[in-house]
């Protein structure tokens, strides 16, 4: 899995249902989460905690333009390719963090990845877990 | 000389079955509470217990003589009071022969009790039962091979009683005379016929409960003999 | 039957295999709870249950039965675990040899009622074995005429230390279906010694996890076992029973609590430190799943 250190930024709720707004060195990331009406306690503005999210809910775009509703996007460097026969695993730079995307290889194809390439890895909030430090 | 043959065996039975009883009595109550007690000093009073196993049967029959002895103010304050005499008395050889053969009843029913699992005792505990009643109800009812070999070795080594008799009891006869000490005075006045007579009786005697004892575990085969 | 809250303030010195140990449980035990005490082997659960019972006895502090002092070092007061009005199901199940399966029922009855020990027999499914001895019996059964000894005592508090370690997964799902349904009729508080996540999680009504000595945490099992420290909401724990390399990625099959097969895809870096017989959560956002009704 992907994780990222962070910092809560911002929480807001409507009924059990929470935005969770955090940053990760500068970076601004979302999350939307579940909680019982009580959420627990480390679940605070302020707090550092950790981004999880799996490699396979990581999508990769080039040369991307227009309007997009996923709110976390990471500007990335490909530093290595994976290829198998269906399944790439592409571990990409992210600032100083490492982060990997599981593609198909016919994506990988059609996007003509290379090392080095300068790509957009995207993450929808609603596939972002937060994990107490 | 029939007579006195029937009266030696009377008085060899009688001991022997007396010891046997006594024991039964002292030895159910005192095997319980040495299985399990915590007391520090229990290792002596084992050790005390089996005394009679390695000491030379002299040893003990001579200290029960001067115990005995009416110049010591044991046997002086039983003259005195009860009027008994315990040296070179039936009595005298049945206390004797009674503490000589308390390792024959302590050791199997000690060692019985402790080869159940401490599990049996504690639930009869935690529903309620009280140690007196555990003890009747669940622990001896499952001792039964210890408890027969309890019972027949303390009989058998009680009838082959040789030493402290002696010494204790000497060789009266209708008093004190029994089997083992008829063999021996026979012989010694070279009557074979008679001295065969006793030793023929005592060799059955013990080859029919030493079997018994043996046919009993085998049928539990619970209860390892040491 | 008269509920009763138990508060328990104890320490205990214990010579373990892993060397010597301090028992330190400081905890309350709602009235009316199916309780497990649960964690590793030589943790000391054993030991709390005994020393519940009575059976062993701590070396300071106070246990109290509602208002009833149990035990208190202060005043020298140390009840008898005949005066407790307790059941102690034991490991072994300590079935008394000498007496039938009935007798053994009858045995436990603080009064006789014939009719009582019937229902008994009929309600764990003896009552053809009544006339037999223990020695004869398998060990499902043995476990059964455990629970009916215990119950004929007619508890306050029903203690039961890994009351199904012995059996095969079959006889133990019907089994704890047994403990849950007596415990549910007598309403009696039950406290269980247990290593069995799956057991724990049948029955139990409250878990007190026991680490070392000391109690490391409480409450409902779900809580107790649903990790809190991910926002993630579908969490489910179980074992690894296999990793396959497959492409890129792996595919770990991890069996859950109740025997269903999860399969999972973990990628080299989440692999690093687990291997096969591991327990472990899997979790998911709430959003990924899909419900669909059961036909």
């Amino acid at each position: 899995m992907n994780k990222l250190p962070g910092k809560i930024s911002k929480v807001q709720q409507s009924g059990a249902i929470l935005l969770v707004d955090v940053d990760v060195d500068g970076h601004g990331f979302s999350a939307l989460l579940i909680e019982s009406a009580t959420h627990p306690e480390w679940l605070q503005v302020g707090n550092t905690i950790d981004l999880v999210f799996k490699e396979t809910e990581v999508t990769l775009a080039k040369n991307l333009s227009g309007i997009i509703s996923m709110r976390n996007r990471m500007k990335c460097t490909v530093q290595r390719i994976e290829r198998g026969e269906l399944l790439s695993k592409i571990s990409l730079k992210f600032q100083e963090y490492l982060v990997t995307s599981a593609i198909t290889t016919r994506a990988v194809d059609s996007l003509q990845l290379a090392l080095g390439d300068e790509v957009e890895a995207l993450v929808k909030a609603n596939e972002v877990s937060l994990m107490k430090k | 000389m029939d007579a006195q043959f029937a009266q030696t065996l009377w008085i060899t039975l009688k001991l022997a079955v007396s010891t046997t009883v006594i024991l039964i009595i002292i030895g159910l109550p005192f095997s319980g509470w040495l299985a399990y007690t915590r007391i520090k000093i229990k290792p002596l009073i084992e050790a005390l217990v089996s005394m009679p196993m390695v000491l030379p049967p002299s040893v003990i029959g001579y200290y029960m003589l001067v115990i005995y002895s009416p110049h010591n103010w044991f046997g002086e304050w039983l003259g005195q009071i009860f009027n008994v005499r315990l040296a070179f008395s039936f009595e005298g050889v049945l206390i004797a022969s009674v503490i000589f053969s308390l390792p024959f009843m302590i050791q199997p029913l000690q060692n019985g009790l402790r080869s159940l699992p401490d599990s049996l005792r504690e639930a009869s505990y935690t529903l309620g039962k009280s140690k007196v009643r555990t003890f009747f109800k669940v622990l001896l009812p499952n001792i039964k091979p210890s408890i027969i070999t309890a019972v027949a070795l303390t009989f058998a080594h009680s009838i082959g009683e040789f030493g402290v008799v002696l010494m204790v009891g000497g060789n009266m006869p209708g008093e004190t005379r029994v089997a083992s000490i008829a063999i021996y005075d026979e012989v010694q006045s070279l009557n074979f016929e008679a001295a065969n007579r006793y030793a023929l009786i005592l060799f059955l005697i013990s080859l029919i409960l030493l079997t018994t004892i043996y046919s009993v575990n085998k049928k539990y085969d619970t209860w390892k003999i040491v | 039957m008269e509920n009763s809250v138990i508060f328990i303030d104890i320490e205990k010195r214990m010579l373990t295999a892993n060397g010597p140990m301090n028992l330190s449980i400081h905890t309350t035990i709602p009235a009316g709870e199916l309780v497990a005490l649960f964690g590793e082997s030589g943790a000391g659960k054993t030991t709390l249950l005994r020393i519940l019972a009575g059976l062993v006895t701590p070396d300071k502090g106070l246990i109290k039965f509602g208002s009833t002092i149990w035990f208190d070092s202060e005043k020298k007061i140390n009840i008898p675990p005949q005066l407790r009005n307790i059941s102690l199901m034991f490991q072994d199940y300590a079935l008394f040899p000498n007496m039938t399966v009935e007798q053994n029922i009858q045995f436990a009855q603080p009064e006789k009622d014939q009719s009582k020990v019937n229902e008994l027999l009929a309600l764990f499914g003896l009552t053809e074995f009544r006339k037999r001895k223990p020695t004869g019996l398998s060990g499902g059964q043995k476990q059964r005429v455990a629970l009916a000894r215990a119950l004929a005592r007619k508890p306050q508090l029903l203690l039961l230390d890994e009351p199904l370690s012995a059996l095969d997964a079959e006889m133990r799902i019907a089994l704890q279906d047994e403990i849950a349904q007596a415990h549910q009729l007598l309403g009696v508080t039950t406290i269980m010694v247990s290593h069995d996540l799956n057991e724990v999680f049948r029955l139990a009504t409250q878990v007190l996890c026991i680490e070392n000595g000391s109690i490391t945490r409480t409450g409902k099992p779900e809580e107790v076992f649903s990790d809190n420290s991910i926002s993630g909401k579908v969490q489910i724990t179980g074992q690894i029973a296999r990793i396959e390399k497959q492409d890129t990625i792996n595919v770990v099959t991890v069996i859950s609590g109740n025997n269903q097969i999860i399969k999972v895809i973990a990628f080299e870096s989440d692999l690093e430190n687990l291997k096969i017989g591991d327990r472990v959560m899997v979790f998911s956002k709430a959003f990924n799943p899909i419900i669909s009704k059961l036909r």
